[in-house]
């Protein structure tokens, strides 16, 4: 047993890295600029160089010596594009270049570079002057290449024609990547800091769950146990009305939207028949309708789930045997084939844990329960990086986790389960 | 020889069907709901290209909230625009998203389902790692992540998001499939006649597994109808066009107060449609592969 559960929790680890890695493509690679997308418009390029700076978003993304820098873009004059403006530059037209003649000194950053790095300046220039701290003197284009310190940076003098100049922060360790810092984070359970709620995402999280918990716990066990029971009277009543009229209706109840469900509860429950409180999250009361439009919607498809599962049994061998040794029908459908049909049962309920983690984002939403669901969707529309990737990732690795416990089920209650 | 035999297998298929009558009537409305869909693109077109504004989007605040009509079967909604026009719309986004989704999904699902079942061995390895991982993600939470990062490029977010999360399942049921065809005969002997890896997978095995994308696109159509609407609803999606999740939310507020129309009529067509497509899908796997019924 011990070895089947080592060979499994092994098998588990290209799983576990795939999520970390496939959490790092969305939200580090995919997006072209998440710190924009977090802070909105009105931010300086200070505010989202401090971001990244957080986030370890100002580095290569695997592997590299360099990263660039939002204190300035890269400049390239003979394209057009260049956002150096000023009474000393003079924009020639013709040959495609920029002219600069600073009497006083010309700081071309948008912000002071941090100190504890060095720069590389590189770019096509010709004159006389001082680039970046450094002398500079030709009288051809040629291509420099000079590394200042933060402060030498913001030095520029003389007469220079530029028609191309970039800045690079320079990484000492290469392996220092966006991916090590995720690692890294990850491996000392950090998962950032929200920038719309102000907090470590540690604490909005363990803040999160209890509620969340104290909602999907009551649904999930309600739910477990009245659909097995329903799904029990059909497999009791097969074909006869009863199973028709449970058939229908858990296709009806799986075409109805979430969203209708938490509105029409709301509205005639809540509203109509003021028999449960709407909004909020103060006593127990308020539970009350969320858990119960909880468990209706999910209703349906466990109803169909359950059912097959039931009737699978139904036809086996050891039940005709109960039934010819003269058992009612009553204790085969309770003892026997409940007893047999536990398996895929248990499966679907370990499957399960991770959503009661996560909690279910609509009804928190709109219910106003403090949870993670509530957490999720809030922090979506805000669009707070830190607290999405750390529910994803979270709610993908409880399910890898619960995979994990199912197998292990399977192998206690089956014990052909390990050989395979 | 051949040729009989395909027409064998959808003919016979369609001869179950018809005797279904719940399948008959689903596929009457699923072609009631296409045809308004068309409908939709063709005025939304139209407006369009003339750049006029339709009379779906048309405010006029002084018949706002006015109760269903003759000049508005539906009834109009808080700034006085008509729900119905609205509302078929709202099947035009519905099916929009239905089918674009379906694009992204099931290619992906069929291309690496064959590559796994056909290859086997460490490309196998490889894509079984690599669905296990994507199944790994909390579904709705995953599709709204993807959806904010493609923030502020309207519809493409959720096309994205449902998209590139549903074509695990698919990918299963066609990886099996292929696993079980590539042991039979009609495979073993394209082999030998030396037909080229590629064209075995997609012109000889693809075809004898197409019934299994028309049940899955069928059923994960209204799958996907329900969780755009959701988002619409919860303001991750669409913004200046009448989706259904939009219409839901913005008559939430009002039925409090006794304006009933448009939240019924939308929960209505909803739901109309989401269960004809379910019961249909039901029934074309019944009628093409009893042994799918899971």
């Amino acid at each position: 047993m011990l070895k089947y559960i080592l060979r499994r929790i092994f098998q588990m680890v290209p799983t576990v890295l795939g999520v970390i890695f496939l959490t790092f493509i969305l939200f580090n690679i995919v997006p072209n600029d998440l710190a924009a997308i977090s802070l909105g418009k009105n931010v300086t390029p200070e505010m989202l160089e401090r971001f990244d700076e957080i986030r370890g978003l100002n580095l290569p993304l695997f592997f590299g010596k360099k990263a660039s820098t939002r204190a300035m873009n890269d400049q390239n004059f003979s394209k057009e594009i260049y956002d150096w403006r000023g009474d000393d530059i003079t924009y020639n037209f013709d040959e495609r270049f920029i002219s600069v003649n600073f009497k006083n000194n010309f700081n071309p950053l948008l912000f002071k570079l941090n100190e504890s790095y060095k720069y590389e300046w590189t770019g096509i220039a010709r004159g006389n002057g001082v680039i970046a701290g450094n002398e500079f003197n030709s009288k051809n284009w040629i291509n420099f290449k000079i590394i200042s310190n933060s402060n030498d940076s913001e030095v520029f003098f003389g007469n220079i024609d530029f028609k191309k100049i970039k800045i690079r922060k320079i990484i000492n360790n290469p392996f220092n990547s966006q991916l090590f810092f995720y690692f890294k984070q990850l491996s000392n359970a950090d998962f950032g800091y929200s920038e719309s709620f102000k907090q470590p995402v540690t604490k909005l999280l363990s803040d999160g769950i209890w509620p969340s918990l104290s909602l999907t716990i009551p649904i999930f066990f309600i739910g477990l146990f009245v659909s097995i029971f329903l799904s029990l009277v059909c497999a009791l009543f097969r074909n006869k009305f009863i199973d028709r009229f449970f058939v229908i209706l858990s296709v009806a109840l799986m075409s109805i939207n979430y969203v209708v469900y938490i509105v029409a509860g709301q509205y005639l429950l809540g509203f109509k028949m003021n028999i449960f409180p709407v909004w909020g999250y103060e006593s127990l009361s308020y539970l009350f309708l969320p858990v119960l439009i909880g468990v209706i919607s999910g209703l349906g498809s466990n109803i169909r789930f359950y059912r097959t599962i039931m009737l699978d049994e139904m036809y086996k061998d050891y039940v005709r045997t109960a039934y010819s040794k003269g058992a009612s029908k009553f204790r085969v459908l309770f003892k026997h084939i409940l007893k047999n049909a536990s398996i895929p049962i248990i499966t679907n309920v370990v499957i399960a844990i991770p959503f009661l983690y996560t909690g279910s984002l609509l009804l928190e939403n709109f219910f106003g329960i403090p949870g993670l669901g509530y957490l999720g969707i809030n922090a979506i529309l805000s669009a707070d990086i830190d607290v999405v990737r750390a529910l994803v990732l979270i709610g993908s690795l409880l399910f890898v986790l619960s995979n994990l416990l199912t197998d292990i089920c399977y192998a206690l209650v089956d014990p052909r389960v390990k050989l395979r | 020889m051949k040729k009989f035999q395909t027409i064998g297998l959808w003919y016979d298929a369609w001869r179950r069907l018809k005797n279904d009558k719940v399948a008959m009537i689903s596929l009457f409305i699923v072609i009631v709901f296409t045809l308004l869909a068309i409908y939709g693109e063709l005025v939304y077109q139209y407006h369009n290209a003339l750049d006029l504004t339709p009379n779906y989007q048309k405010t006029n605040l002084e018949i706002a909230y006015t109760s269903p009509s003759m000049d508005h079967l539906m009834g109009t909604d808080g700034l006085g625009r008509d729900v119905m026009g609205r509302l078929v719309q709202g099947v035009r986004i519905a099916y929009k998203v239905g089918i674009i989704t379906s694009l992204i999904a099931i290619p992906i699902g069929v291309f690496l389902g064959c590559l796994a079942g056909y290859y086997g061995g460490k490309i196998d390895d490889f894509i079984v790692w690599f669905y296990s991982t994507v199944a790994s993600m909390p579904g709705l939470l995953f599709i709204l992540a993807i959806a904010m990062i493609f923030k502020g490029q309207g519809l493409l977010g959720i096309y994205l998001g449902i998209g590139l999360t549903t074509w695990v399942g698919l990918c299963r049921l066609i990886r099996g499939e292929v696993l079980k065809h590539k042991e039979l005969t009609y495979v073993q002997s394209a082999k030998v006649l030396g037909i080229s890896s590629s064209k075995i997978m997609f012109k000889h095995i693809l075809p004898n597994i197409f019934h299994i994308i028309i049940v899955t696109f069928t059923l994960r159509f209204p799958a996907a109808v329900g969780t755009e609407v959701i988002m619409s609803y919860l303001g991750i999606g669409v913004q200046n066009q009448p989706s259904w999740g939009l219409m839901i939310e913005s008559a939430r507020m009002r039925l409090w107060q006794g304006m009933w129309w448009e939240m019924t009529f939308v929960t209505i067509a909803l739901f109309l449609l989401v269960l004809s497509f379910n019961l249909l899908g039901d029934s074309l796997r019944d009628a093409l592969d009893p042994k799918l019924n899971d």
